[in-house]
């Protein structure tokens, strides 16, 4: 089943892309399972349609903003709708905050990549006025939720890999499957990250190169990211 | 689509300075706004407008390369992501000329 229908001219590369990430998300984690991985996109979607909150204001100190059905912890419920509507604020102090609190490191790193994807595609279907993406049934499978010796606290504030490459790329490194579906939706939404700095003249897709980047670095600096 | 003109950083720092040298730079960077604020009324017209200059391809596309960036920054700003090295000092007249140097996350991408 498509992700969207309607008689926008969406292209079938996109479509199956946020198609795969519904699924994606549905699927067992490191650290999540697939039912905590689907509570943290419809925790996104609260918190994209709430009335907004002060950076400095968890919902999870408003009675009923968080429903009693909720299944994730509620450090995790706070980083999600903080990340969600306010990431321009976020400091390495609120970071240890999170984490203080119980979330494990590489959890909170898998917990960042599917936020971030879910604002991604249903800010492009919000904006479209498109249905968001279905979101399907969830993997019975139980996340292994083993720490990787080989991930290390080193650049970032969460552990990640010793691998090559812009550090917004090894942002996730400690979470390989958010990292795939991190490239998935570059390639169909931006530009391959292996053609980022190698090709920087050719159209993607009706935009020219520099529309995408005045578009990227626009955007960007609405969301107050200084990276 | 031709690049005609010289480019420039007009369209990032704001829509109101122009084009920037982009074709429907300042279109485009006006949809970013209009997506960011999420006033319906704002969108519903800008993306008419988008379509009528450029043609709804343009506007899927546009809107998916925006849509984009509310996962990347989210990724960078959440995680301590720093700045590239070899990035900080080639970059210092741009983030002055884009205006971002009063971000929080500066402190933060800087560390």
């Amino acid at each position: 089943m498509p992700a969207y229908s309607t008689e926008l001219p969406i292209r079938p590369d996109l479509n199956d892309a946020h198609e795969e990430l519904a699924k994606r998300w549905a699927s067992t984690g490191l650290w999540w399972s697939g039912a905590e991985r689907l509570a943290i996109v419809e925790q996104v979607r609260a918190a994209r349609d709430a009335e907004p909150l002060a950076p400095w204001e968890s919902p999870s100190e408003f009675e009923g903003l968080v429903s009693g059905e909720n299944i994730l912890p509620t450090a995790a419920v706070d980083a999600i709708w903080r990340i969600t509507n306010h990431p321009g604020t976020l400091t390495a102090e609120w970071h240890a905050s999170i984490v203080g609190r119980g979330l494990n490191p590489e959890a909170y790193a898998e917990l960042v990549g599917v936020v971030a994807q879910a604002n991604a595609v249903d800010r492009f279907a919000d904006a479209l006025d498109l249905e968001r993406v279905s979101l399907p049934e969830p993997s019975g499978i139980e996340p292994a939720r083993s720490p990787d010796p080989s991930v290390q606290v080193t650049s970032h504030w969460v552990p990640t890999a010793q691998i090559k490459g812009p550090n917004v790329v090894k942002a996730l490194s400690a979470v390989p499957f958010e990292n795939e579906s991190m490239q998935l939706l570059s390639s169909v939404q931006y530009v391959g990250l292996g053609d980022l700095l190698s090709d920087l003249v050719s159209d993607q897709n009706s935009l020219s190169r520099m529309q995408v980047e005045v578009i990227a670095a626009r955007t960007s600096k609405l969301n107050e990211c200084f990276y | 689509m031709n690049q005609d003109a010289e480019v420039t950083f007009e369209a990032i720092d704001n829509s109101e300075s122009g084009d920037g040298g982009v074709e429907h730079g300042a279109l485009l960077s006006r949809l970013c706004e209009a997506i960011y604020n999420e006033d319906q009324g704002q969108l519903a017209s800008i993306k008419d407008q988008v379509i009528e200059a450029a043609g709804a391809d343009v506007l899927v596309d546009a809107v998916a390369v925006s849509a984009h960036f509310y996962m990347m920054t989210r990724i960078a700003d959440a995680t301590g992501t720093p700045l590239d090295a070899g990035s900080v000092e080639p970059s210092i007249q741009i983030r002055e000329l884009v205006g971002v140097n009063a971000f929080t996350s500066r402190r933060e991408a800087q560390k």
